[in-house]
């Protein structure tokens, strides 16, 4: 009984108030009441559209081009966009462009080519990593077997870190200079990476703390208790080969069909 | 005469270049080598680099993200290249401002620029305007000045030669003397500033006789004995001179001669530095019975010299402050407005606009322990970096200069090469072969302890370590040593590991040969197939050149792995002259042409500094090593490595 007292007692003290409301409202004009609804949707409508297009600049909607340095990215990325042979120094920042795929859908996604040396390369990767929905990570056939622990490092730490891990781009190893004459093969390129990432499995997670007692990334790849191989990894990887100088030399046409496919099949 | 020249975006398409005539090599390995050596690791305030037989000088345009180098060869000296580079950027930049704005690469990508023609021209204006200024014709013998002295005046006598030379030109010119001399004396009365400063400044504009006449007024008035406010250096040694010599006394020198006879007195205090080392070492017994009763007084040579150092880096400090405050007086209120009209609108950075916000940065710098010349070095580099940048909106000059700098720092920390002691200890374990650390560093900063924590955080990973005790000069060393083997050891005994000791000591006592004992530990190490081997050296100053040429021979000789150099982070200006001391030595004593030089650094004592942490930056600016360890306390747990971005935020902090 009190409770039902207590709840119009609640209700009436509000109720002449909405009464009176209700009839200003009433009392005026009908145009203004909807100019009034209309301009309160438009800002809901705005608010709404402005938090989607804000939340789609983080979707990947880009493709990085990653590798060690002097392996032929800023020359790959010359080719994808425009077919030309350009002549090129070592980056000191990035360069980026709209590519489109050549499928039958006709995507277009930004191509961007991170700075491989590295001194450069963490700041560069750290901006770009969590826009990435592929990254092709490019090698130097030719040196390969001089700088194999390298480039298995550089690959252990993009994909033990945390916003790959958590977005799980697809890996395209795209194995450059193949039009020298001493380059090796996609195949065997790929048994050598798994070999030293098994072993770097072991020595980066006994590796030091940093100073200030933040450890790194405790992500472990593939299986415990198995050899490493690239099929354990969550994403897709595929080992592809091309040259993005050509057989022919400057003049001639780059041999990248199979990473354009794969990029089509994005 | 040009070798090269070149157009290309920091992102790396080359856009345009030009190579001279009979020049066959490819011009962009050593381009490469100008991108690495000094625009990523910050030396861009010199804007010239030498690479084998070429000499390279650029320049950055930060608007649209362009460099332009040319190269010549080094044994020209052309006058020419920098005001040319200047020429052809401005050039370049009107010519393509339309394709160049629209900045993306597809366009650089896509366009193609035609810059022959006018880059032949301004090449051509640029040789030309530097023959135009042909060699100067001689002076004939009677324009010259010897013909206006006579041959008397140009005998030097003791009495000093201004008498002789006045009186000579007296006798020459009595006329012009007559009337020269009275409104000098009617002058006299006035303040002989106005003069002073026409002697000081106009000397060039005048001709040669003014400037006789000046001076011989000059003499006059001081003959007179006029006061002279502005102080003139030459009346005072002129009055002293007729005195003839006084006797010089010291005041520590002491009156007798007996005071300088040591015989008979023990050996200890007045030793001086570099000496000590051999002799004690070879005769321990002397050292019994020399610190019989009181400590003698420490050595004033030594400590005079620290104060003195101390002083002028005070000095120094206090002008550095001192200029920067009357910097921002002046500019305050003009600040202000520029401030509020650098908000809006897109502005391009200028010299002038970045000079206060540089200024404060590099002594933010200096107060965080970075070296002085490291942080002026740093903030011209940045300076280039930024100039003529458009900011966007709502970014003020101060913010975009502080990013700046904080990306640059961190470019610094970042190791350039591969830094993983694990993976490297494994590769030469396939190899069978012992992977050798040396570590060398001045006295006292932690080259034994860290070598403690180093062998622990390798035993803890299961490699077997032998330590070569090469510090044969300091007592306790070997014992110290002995005791940390000891520890180790009963912390992993050897029964977990198949039976052997974990941790070795290789020693061979005192007073030995450091490098020999380092071969023979590698030899022993080797034979008993050991995975690591750690060789502790003696500390030693950097500017005792006999124990700096013991360190270069013993690297040289034995070749280790890793040559890690053990600094302290408590460290200030001294980091740079250790390392640089250090490189060179090791460069130096070395007998192949690819010395082995200081590959990394282990920076000690970090957990007494809080914030002040330049001490890292110093040390990567110098030798561009990466810091592979970071000993942050005295018990074996504390080795750490080093994050990059902690510690720059750590220095930009306010």
């Amino acid at each position: 009984m009190e409770d039902n007292i207590d709840v119009e007692a609640g209700e009436n003290p509000f109720q002449p108030y909405l009464d009176a409301l209700w009839k200003e409202l009433e009392h005026q004009d009908p145009i203004f009441i909807i100019g009034i609804i209309f301009s309160l949707a438009v800002v809901v409508i705005s608010f709404v559209l402005f938090k989607y297009f804000l939340s789609s600049k983080t979707v990947q909607s880009a493709v990085l081009l990653v590798g060690l340095c002097d392996s032929g990215k800023t020359l790959l990325f010359s080719r994808l966009l425009s077919g030309k042979f350009k002549k090129t120094q070592t980056s000191i920042t990035d360069n980026s462009a709209p590519y489109k795929a050549k499928n039958e859908k006709g995507s277009s996604w930004t191509l961007i080519d991170v700075p491989g040396h590295d001194s450069l390369r963490p700041q560069y990767v750290e901006k770009f990593k969590s826009a990435a929905r592929a990254i092709v990570f490019v090698v130097d056939s030719a040196i390969f077997q001089k700088e194999v622990r390298d480039v298995a490092e550089f690959l252990y730490f993009l994909l033990t870190d945390s916003a790959v891990s958590r977005n799980v781009p697809s890996l395209i190893v795209a194995c450059n200079k193949q039009d020298i004459t001493m380059a090796k093969s996609a195949k065997l390129i790929q048994q050598q990476l798994e070999k030293e990432m098994n072993t770097l499995r072991v020595t980066r997670s006994a590796a030091l703390g940093t100073q200030d007692g933040s450890a790194g990334s405790s992500v472990h790849l593939g299986k415990k208790g198995k050899d490493f191989e690239f099929s354990q990894l969550p994403m897709k990887v595929e080992f592809l080969e091309c040259s993005a100088r050509g057989s022919k030399g400057e003049n001639g046409q780059a041999d990248i069909g199979s990473l354009e496919k794969s990029l089509a099949n994005l | 005469m040009l070798d090269f020249f070149t157009i290309f975006s920091k992102g790396g398409i080359v856009l345009w270049c030009f190579q001279g005539t009979g020049v066959t090599e490819s011009f962009t390995g050593p381009v490469n080598a100008l991108i690495r050596s000094v625009i990523l690791q910050e030396r861009s305030g010199n804007n010239s680099y030498t690479h084998d037989a070429l000499s390279l000088k650029y320049k950055l345009d930060n608007e649209f993200e362009l460099v332009f180098v040319v190269g010549f060869q080094k044994i020209l000296t052309l006058t020419y290249v920098d005001k040319f580079i200047d020429d052809v950027q401005l050039h370049f930049r009107d010519r393509y401002k339309n394709v160049l704005e629209q900045k993306g690469a597809l366009t650089l990508l896509n366009s193609h620029f035609a810059f022959e023609d006018d880059f032949k021209m301004l090449l051509r204006e640029a040789e030309e305007s530097s023959k135009a200024r042909g060699p100067t014709s001689m002076r004939s013998f009677n324009a010259s000045l010897k013909s206006q002295k006579t041959v008397k005046s140009m005998i030097e006598t003791k009495g000093g030669d201004k008498g002789k030379e006045q009186g000579g030109k007296k006798n020459k010119n009595a006329k012009k003397e007559a009337p020269a001399a009275e409104p000098v004396k009617g002058e006299k009365a006035k303040a002989p500033t106005s003069a002073q400063k026409t002697v000081e400044n106009g000397n060039q504009g005048l001709t040669k006789e003014e400037i006789i006449q000046k001076k011989r007024e000059e003499f006059i008035r001081k003959r007179m004995g006029a006061p002279v406010e502005k102080p003139s250096k030459s009346p005072k040694p002129a009055k002293e001179k007729p005195k003839g010599k006084e006797k010089r006394v010291w005041t520590l020198g002491g009156s007798s001669t007996k005071e300088l006879d040591y015989s008979q007195s023990n050996g200890n205090g007045a030793h001086a530095a570099g000496d000590h080392g051999l002799d004690a070492q070879a005769d321990p017994g002397m050292q019994l019975s020399s610190m019989k009763g009181d400590l003698l007084a420490v050595d004033y040579e030594s400590s005079e010299g620290d104060e003195e150092e101390e002083e002028e880096d005070a000095v120094e400090r206090v002008v550095v402050a001192d200029t920067s405050k009357k910097i921002p007086k002046k500019g305050a209120f003009g600040g202000m407005f520029g401030m509020l009209k650098g908000l809006v609108g897109s502005k391009s950075l200028s010299q002038e606009d970045m000079e206060p916000v540089l200024d404060k940065m590099r002594d933010h710098l200096i107060a965080k322990n970075v070296a002085a010349e490291i942080a002026s070095q740093l903030c011209d580099s940045v300076a280039k970096k930024l100039e003529g940048k458009v900011m966007g909106t709502f970014t003020t000059v101060a913010s975009t200069v502080k990013g700046a700098l904080q990306d640059s720092l961190v470019q610094i920390l970042q190791p350039k090469r591969r830094v993983d002691i694990l993976r490297d200890v494994l590769e030469a374990r396939s190899q069978r072969r012992p992977f050798v650390i040396t570590f060398c560093g001045v006295n006292g900063v932690g080259k034994s302890t860290n070598l403690a924590k180093i062998s622990f955080w390798l035993i803890e990973n299961g490699f077997t370590v032998l330590i070569a005790a090469c510090d044969t000069f300091r007592a306790g060393a070997v014992e110290q040593l002995r005791t940390h083997q000891r520890r180790l050891n009963s912390l992993h005994p050897p029964q977990d590991h198949g039976g052997r000791p974990i941790v070795q000591l290789y020693e061979k006592g005192y007073g030995k040969d450091a490098a020999g004992i380092a071969m023979e530990a590698i030899a022993y190490a080797r034979n008993q197939a050991f995975d690591v081997v750690l060789v502790d050296t003696a500390g030693r100053m950097q500017d005792n050149t006999p124990l700096m040429t013991a360190l270069a021979k013993l690297i040289a000789v034995n070749m280790p792995d890793l040559v890690l150099f053990v600094g302290e982070a408590l460290v200030g200006n001294e980091a740079v002259d250790q390392l640089v001391k250090f490189n060179q030595a090791l460069a130096d004593h070395s007998m192949s042409d690819k010395p082995r030089l200081i590959d990394g650094i282990v920076l000690t004592k970090f957990d007494t500094i809080d914030d002040k942490v330049g001490a890292a930056i110093s040390m990567t600016y110098i030798t561009g090593q990466p810091i592979v360890f970071v000993g942050t306390g005295q018990t074996y747990n504390d080795l750490r490595s080093l994050n990059a971005r902690a510690v720059v935020g750590a220095l930009m902090k306010a």
